[in-house]
């Protein structure tokens, strides 16, 4: 069988064009990737626990935000909004006045986050993410025993 | 004022060079912001949105604890990074822990757990960081809905 002769080019340099044709698709595909780019938050909070102290300490003002096995919210026992209200607006309100009460009154407060044992980590989430957004860092998270 | 550049005669040629500066530096911004997790992350895990949180300081010392969430069984699976840990060896788990901490204070415990997983499972994780001291404990969310 005969191989057909082949004619090697006289300059087989670096081609430029192709390169760039290149780059700009893989530019692309990285610019479109960027805008769908999910990245991880975290919310953070303390564990909740008993400090030794020698000296005498102002003790915060202490609401504690219920997390119900069907999703329910409660603030110091009192419902707020529904247990499929993901955004929370009731709850937000509540801990902006709360925060703005607390800083008028120079007083710190503390937020404990009491879960039911069977509740969603996805709701507790949310509740936590809601006190992140009214900028409230003293929080702690807690899982209620079953009574 | 005297104008800049220029100088020539004839009209300005389009220079190659670097316009494939231009375009590398672009491509290496968008690779790097596209970039993956530094942490030993469990990518079965689907996580809640948590748009209010800070973005997470992979600079930072921390331990991970992936929890898993079996649907068919209802039960959570715990991994320290990628390695399995079985939840009833509790003494184990928070002295590799304590190990890991050492004496640094700022040591946190972050805690990616899927979005069904119940508390009960997560607050076991907490008793862990207990064991061992640690005190800041971080909870991972996304930035946006899967």
């Amino acid at each position: 069988m005969k191989r057909a002769p082949q004619e090697m080019p006289s300059d087989a340099g670096f081609q430029i064009a192709p390169m760039i044709d290149v780059v700009f698709v893989i530019m692309l595909f990285f610019m479109v990737m960027a805008g769908a780019v999910k990245v991880e938050h975290e919310l953070k909070t303390t564990l909740p626990g008993n400090a030794e102290t020698s000296t005498a300490t102002e003790i915060p003002d202490e609401i504690t935000i219920g997390v119900s096995e069907n999703g329910q919210i409660t603030i110091n026992e009192d419902p707020v909004g529904t247990p499929q209200d993901k955004t929370l607006d009731g709850l937000f309100n509540e801990m902006t006045k709360l925060k703005q009460a607390a800083i008028q009154s120079g007083s710190k407060l503390l937020i404990t986050v009491q879960a039911e044992e069977a509740a969603r980590y996805e709701r507790v989430i949310n509740v936590l993410d809601v006190l992140a957004r009214a900028d409230i860092n003293n929080v702690t998270f807690a899982v209620a025993e079953p009574e | 004022m005297a104008g800049g550049g220029g100088g020539g005669d004839g009209e300005p040629e389009f220079q190659v060079a670097p316009m494939i500066d231009v375009l590398l530096v672009l491509l290496i911004f968008f690779m790097s912001i596209t970039s993956s997790q530094v942490l030993k992350v469990d990518k079965n895990i689907s996580l809640p949105v948590a748009s209010h949180g800070v973005k997470r300081d992979d600079k930072a010392a921390a331990g991970l604890i992936n929890i898993s969430w079996d649907k068919t069984t209802g039960q959570a699976k715990y991994k320290l990074d990628d390695r399995e840990l079985d939840p009833n060896d509790k003494d184990g788990i928070a002295k590799e822990l304590q190990a890991r901490k050492g004496t640094n204070d700022k040591y946190r415990l972050l805690i990616r757990a899927d979005k069904e997983c119940h508390a009960k499972y997560i607050s076991k994780a907490l008793e862990w960081a207990g064991e061992a001291s640690i005190e800041n404990i971080a909870f991972s969310g996304l930035n946006r809905e899967e």
